[in-house]
């Protein structure tokens, strides 16, 4: 953990609150990035990610407990999923809840889930790993990947690989399946 | 009208585009009954939702981090003041309603004497 980052969370666990409200800034300034990339894999929309980071960030403010024995950058993203953001993400969803066909629980499952080993991994080292398992895929497995990750439509891809949409969705599905197993096996070697 | 008959690799292509574009209400709204069972009974699709969901944040949240913090910053303290105004608005409401007993109380003794 950086030094920024060290003294950041040492000024909002504290006991006074004026004192953790002054302490907010610099920890904000040190965490906004990791926290908001790491809380758009659940929303996929920034205006979302800011509205829910902005309640995870003031409850941390009032209730920085579970923060005080975090020594390293990847305990705390670990932490404030498990302890803060969570709690926030299954809000969003569960507000609408009374239309859907889904269960609160499934729901639950599905938006804010327990962390996996490789939701665990720090950016870098999901980058790395993906880099690794996606060199191993085939050629049309790969490019199916790589063309959805670029932001193409179903259409766009099948139009690319020359096949029907219903064939991409297929192979995207499988893919992510094979890609899910061969990233875990890496994880679990290294 | 939604298609009501997704398989569960359509399902799951529908959620990971979703995702992507940062519409997943709509995508739970557009759920059949059959379809949320057959979500929430597939331990394939909860794997590769996990996947979709990296490859969400490795691919698409670099355009998610706003440039402005300073403007968060300041999102996040008026959040902190409304609370502190909050937690402390019951306390003087308490405050006022024993100062209001009290002068009633000493009113009511007066009269009585």
């Amino acid at each position: 953990m950086n030094r920024r980052l060290r003294n950041a969370l040492k000024g909002i666990t504290g006991t006074d609150i004026e004192r953790r409200r002054r302490a907010m800034e610099p920890f904000v300034r040190a965490t906004f990035e990791t926290f908001i990339r790491f809380l758009y894999r659940y929303l996929g929309n920034e205006v979302e990610c800011e509205d829910v980071l902005e309640d995870v960030y003031a409850d941390i403010w009032e209730n920085p407990d579970r923060l005080r024995n975090v020594d390293s950058e990847k305990q705390l993203v670990k932490t404030v999923y498990l302890y803060y953001m969570r709690k926030r993400l299954r809000q969003v969803y569960s507000r609408m809840n009374r239309y859907l066909s889904l269960s609160q629980k499934d729901m639950k499952n599905l938006m804010a889930p327990e962390l996996d080993v490789l939701e665990m991994m720090s950016e870098s080292e999901l980058k790395q790993t993906l880099r690794r398992t996606l060199n191993k895929l085939k050629a049309r497995e790969r490019r199916a990947i790589e063309l959805w990750m670029t932001g193409f439509s179903n259409r766009a891809i099948a139009n690319e690989l020359k096949t029907t949409v219903g064939a991409v969705k297929m192979l995207i599905f499988r893919t992510i399946i094979k890609l899910k197993q061969m990233m875990r096996d890496y994880a679990d070697e290294t | 009208m939604p298609y009501t008959n997704r398989e569960i690799q359509e399902l799951l292509v529908d959620y990971a585009g979703a995702l992507r574009d940062g519409c997943v209400p709509t995508f739970l709204k557009s759920l059949a009954r059959e379809e949320a069972h057959r979500i929430a009974s597939s331990r394939q699709f909860q794997d590769a939702a996990e996947l979709t969901r990296i490859l969400n944040g490795v691919g698409f949240a670099e355009k998610a981090v706003t440039p402005n913090v300073g403007l968060f910053i300041s999102r996040v303290d008026a959040n902190i003041a409304s609370r502190l105004k909050k937690a402390r608005a019951p306390s003087r409401r308490k405050r006022r309603s024993t100062a209001k007993t009290v002068d009633k109380m000493e009113k009511r003794t007066e009269k009585s004497i």
